[in-house]
């Protein structure tokens, strides 16, 4: 038994720069909000709390909901094999691989209003009077903006993330799925998806706290326009921090952000655990 | 032999955590500014060498987008770090500055007679609770930009009214062709944009005793006008409000509209070769409503010396020389960078070079600045929104605005 004790302390002495750093880069900034965090009271009388975080649960609800169901499309044309499949699966993680800010630029020449590539499209395609469309003028097509543009960037990493998932499932119950008679839609529903449910509660999980934080996509595309409309809580809390210098607020934002997210993942895991019958 | 990565790394280790700078024997001055187009910036410190040998000027050439530059500072000034003697500060971020205790106040460094020479929005907008902050260096005013042509085609004078542009732009734009066009994105400059027609339309934001006044009626019409200029009128494209300066500019300079709203910056490009207006536009200040008059609201650039400066005497120094009159004609020739000057707008030189400053002369000389409170991004925030908010017609005007006001009340009150 010392050996094995003594192998867990090398263990540990192995893991222990990389606490440290984490330790460093991590906890102490999330320390140090907690301490400077205060009027946690303002959260209460203040008329911009309530609206951002209405925007940003509606936003997290809507794109992970549409990643889902894309991303589990994409993972299982991508884990079945066909020629190319290395190539394919390749590419469709380049939206991925590509910095939020450089494709918000992108995604805002898209959306452009005199000379936007969506609206020509959409005019050619005859479904629009003029090309010349202001998606990002009116609060709807603006708030649809975004969940589209980030949509597009992140299917690749639900997908991703759902193929590994699917890669645990063994042959053999498909097999024996199909001899019992099940079609494809069966053991679609039978197999793949009870199967699947931990990866698909890890990855929605994932997902919904980096949309729940989304910031540089709203910065850079609508600035959180029009009429505040498309604002996030990051996007909020950046301006309380920096732009109007209120430290103490600003980081009481944050504190109640990452309350939200605590609850939101505890529901998540509780329906998940809930619907499995324990 | 010393290997070069770790070099490296040490000297970025050592930059990232103190001021370092070569031992000359000269008091090095050091700020941040935008990129320097046009180079006038490093003409005049090479100039300012000459003249005072014992400084050398450190200028470093920042990001071009203000916003980012204001970061920049504050992230310093927060940590009370000496990384900057003087900052060039824009005249909206001078209360915000001043408040923080961030800046040196000059009062005592300059003749108050050298004061009066300076534009009087500039002066009012680099002083906080009665003291001097900033020496103005360039100014910078929103005004109404028409084309010439289009007018003359249909024999219009131009506009001094709201009433009188509506009129004009709905017998001269075609499908083509915008009647007016303006900075209507949600940001700062919707709020300058916004501003100069309530004070056009004879109201105000904040009265001189602290008293929020933008949802009383003047204002409610100003704020009606626009609304009613892209949605009834339809003198206004709907894609303003994803405008900043240079999508206005662009459909301007494109022929895609008869009026605009922008600063002076966009005179110089549009009468550059090539331009599709060029020769053929016209400056005045903006319209105004009934019973107010034009007004502009004051933008414009000017230093401030650093709370945390271990040099402040040369760095006002600098702050000076580039205030000067020579320095600011040199700016003006090289750069296109507006004086904060009264007489260079009526200088020979300066106008047989550019006689549009004569004009604009007088549209800087009633500029004003926005309010000077230390939480006017917060205000400026709140109106921006709900502005914008009117604009895409979530909102009333009325509404807007009265939501507005209890928002700026209770910045205000905090």
């Amino acid at each position: 038994m010392r050996d094995h004790s003594r192998a867990g302390a090398v263990n540990w002495l192995y893991a222990a720069p990389a606490m440290l750093v984490m330790a460093v880069v991590g906890l102490l900034p999330i320390g140090y909000t907690f301490g400077l965090a205060g009027e946690y009271h303002r959260l209460a009388l203040d008329t911009r709390f309530w609206p951002v975080v209405r925007t940003t649960l509606s936003l997290t609800a809507v794109t992970v909901a549409l990643e889902l169901v894309l991303g589990l499309a994409v993972a299982l044309v991508l884990w079945s094999p066909f020629p190319g499949r290395g190539l394919a699966r390749a590419a469709v993680l380049i939206p991925w691989a590509l910095p939020t800010a450089v494709m918000a630029m992108a995604w805002r020449w898209i959306f452009n209003a005199d000379s936007g590539v969506m609206g020509d499209l959409l005019f050619r395609l005859g479904l629009v009077a003029s090309p010349q469309v202001p998606w990002l003028a009116d609060a709807t097509s603006a708030f649809w903006a975004i969940v589209l543009a980030d949509v597009w960037k992140t299917t690749p990493f639900m997908a991703v993330l759902l193929m590994s998932g699917l890669a645990a499932i063994p042959d053999e119950l498909y097999e024996a799925a199909a001899l019992d008679g099940a079609g494809p839609v069966r053991r679609f529903l039978v197999v793949t998806l009870p199967l699947l449910k931990p990866t698909i509660v890890v990855a929605v999980i994932f997902r919904a706290i980096q949309t729940f934080g989304l910031f540089d996509l709203v910065f850079v595309l609508t600035g959180g326009g029009p009429g505040g409309r498309t604002q996030t809580i990051a996007v909020y809390a950046y301006d309380v921090v920096f732009r109007y210098q209120e430290l103490a607020y600003g980081c009481a934002l944050v504190v109640a952000m990452a309350l939200c997210l605590v609850l939101m993942t505890g529901l998540m895991l509780g329906a998940a655990r809930g619907g499995s019958g324990r | 032999m010393i290997r070069r990565p770790a070099v490296v790394l040490l000297a970025l280790l050592l930059s990232a955590c103190g001021r370092s700078e070569p031992d000359d024997g000269k008091v090095h001055v050091r700020f941040l500014a935008a990129p320097d187009v046009g180079g006038f910036a490093k003409a005049i410190i090479e100039r300012l060498e000459k003249d005072h040998p014992g400084v050398k000027v450190d200028m470093i050439e920042g990001p071009a987008a203000g916003d980012a530059r204001e970061n920049m500072y504050s992230t310093a000034f927060m940590g009370k770090e000496d990384s900057y003697d003087l900052a060039y500060v824009d005249v909206a971020w001078v209360p915000k500055f001043a408040a923080q205790g961030w800046l040196m106040p000059l009062d005592a460094l300059i003749p108050p007679k050298e004061l009066g020479e300076f534009l009087p929005g500039d002066l009012e907008g680099s002083r906080y609770e009665g003291k001097l902050y900033r020496l103005p260096v360039q100014s910078d005013g929103g005004m109404l930009y028409y084309r010439k042509d289009l007018l003359a085609e249909k024999g219009l004078p131009v506009p001094r009214t709201w009433e009188e542009l509506v009129a004009a732009a709905k017998k001269t734009r075609t499908p083509e062709v915008a009647g007016f066009v303006f900075q209507g994105k949600q940001y700062e400059g919707l709020v300058c944009v916004f501003m100069e027609l309530v004070w056009g339309f004879g109201g105000d934001l904040l009265d001189p005793g602290g008293a929020v006044r933008i949802d009383e009626a003047p204002a409610v019409a100003a704020l009606t006008a626009l609304v009613d200029g892209i949605h009834a009128d339809k003198i206004i494209p709907q894609a303003v409000l994803t405008y900043q300066e240079e999508e206005t500019r662009n459909a301007f300079q494109e022929g895609r509209a008869v009026f605009m709203r922008n600063w002076p910056y966009a005179w110089n490009l549009m009468q550059k070769e090539g331009s599709r207006v060029r020769g053929k536009i016209g400056i005045v200040p903006m319209v105004a409503g009934p019973g107010g008059k034009p007004a502009a609201t004051l933008g414009g650039w000017g230093f401030a010396v650093s709370a945390f400066s271990r040099r402040p005497k040369e760095a006002f120094l600098v702050a000076e020389y580039f205030a000067s009159a020579e320095s600011q004609k040199l700016a003006f020739l090289k750069g296109g960078i507006l004086p904060s000057r009264k007489a260079l707008y009526a200088d020979p030189e300066v106008l047989k070079a550019a006689p549009h400053m004569k004009a604009l002369g007088r549209v800087l000389a009633g500029a004003r600045p926005r309010p000077t409170h230390p939480r006017w991004p917060r205000m400026s925030d709140a109106l921006q929104m709900h502005v914008s908010a009117a604009l895409s017609r979530q909102e009333s005007p009325a509404e807007a605005l009265r939501a507005a006001a209890v928002e700026i009340r209770a910045a205000a009150a905090r």
